[in-house]
């Protein structure tokens, strides 16, 4: 089975479990090496959230478990990556 | 982690969720308030009213501590229990999703229970401490000083809140304590030229 390297994901979430939880709380999770959230949309009861999770096997099923058990919802996601190695997209010509 | 840090961690969890500490500190000083003044009342009534049998003011005393434990906590926990539902369904409808099963759902409805136990006994443990010399009315030579001694806990119940209070606001936690003390001194004194 193939490893997930990196997730990217859109999220919806209350304002409490604040970021902080969150983060602390992915990047206990088995196979996760690092993890960033950023906000880039504030509303009166709740916020959008990019979350970046990198490791050498991160289970999909894990995250959005989590995600959803501190009152989260993944919006979409925006970018995986797996393999062996991590690798950007390349740059293509129409770029 | 053994299972006390988890149990622990999870706690404090549910605190920052729900903002628990800091309603359950509310309601804990303003039904333990209520408490003592109201066993102030039925003191000053009993003693009032001239009776000189322990076991009435006992079974009145009880009754009232009882009357008030459950008010409390059936007051508190259907309060609680409606608001906390109403912010939980508004955050469920901005989220678009069932928060019912999550730590929040949780966390809300372990804020209900905590803060519903909180407003029953606080008022219940409070006046019944107040009632402590009338259990042991032996050791008084006459009756009017189980009267004495139980409003004079009553009042030292109250300081003691005041120092609580002075303590959450980071005053003066004497001034704190006689203004409570002040209130019960005031309920005392309106029964006294009432009954008098």
């Amino acid at each position: 089975m193939g490893r997930i390297r990196r997730l990217v994901l859109d999220t919806l979430k209350p304002h409490e479990p604040s970021i902080i939880a969150l983060a602390d709380q992915l990047s206990e999770l088995e196979g996760v090496s690092a993890v960033n959230i950023s906000i880039y949309e504030m509303d009166r009861k709740v916020e959008n959230a990019k979350i970046t999770i990198e490791g050498e096997h991160i289970s999909y099923p894990g995250v959005f478990e989590l995600i959803e058990e501190l009152g989260g919802a993944i919006h979409s996601i925006d970018e995986v990556v797996a393999g062996k190695m991590i690798i950007d997209d390349a740059v293509t010509l129409q770029d | 982690m053994s299972p006390l840090w988890g149990a622990l961690q999870r706690i404090r969890e549910y605190d920052n969720l729900a903002n628990i500490g800091e309603i359950a500190r509310r309601y804990f000083a303003m039904n333990a308030f209520d408490g003592v003044l109201t066993i102030i009342g039925v003191l000053m009534g009993n003693m009032t009213a001239g009776v000189d049998e322990p076991k009435i003011v006992v079974s009145t005393g009880l009754a009232t501590c009882i009357a008030m434990g459950v008010s409390g906590l059936w007051g508190a926990y259907l309060t609680e229990a409606a608001e906390r539902k109403r912010d939980l369904g508004e955050l469920s409808r901005y989220t678009l999703t069932d928060l019912d099963d999550t730590r929040i759902g949780r966390a809300s409805r372990a804020a209900v229970v905590t803060v519903a136990l909180v407003d029953g006994l606080s008022p219940f443990l409070a006046a019944l401490i107040a009632l402590t010399p009338f259990f042991v009315v032996g050791i008084f030579s006459t009756i009017i000083w189980a009267y004495y001694a139980s409003l004079g806990m009553a009042l030292l119940i109250l300081f003691g809140l005041g120092l609580f209070l002075g303590r959450i606001s980071r005053e003066n936690l004497i001034l704190y304590g006689l203004k409570t003390v002040v209130a019960g001194v005031i309920s005392i004194l309106i029964s006294f030229l009432l009954g008098e």
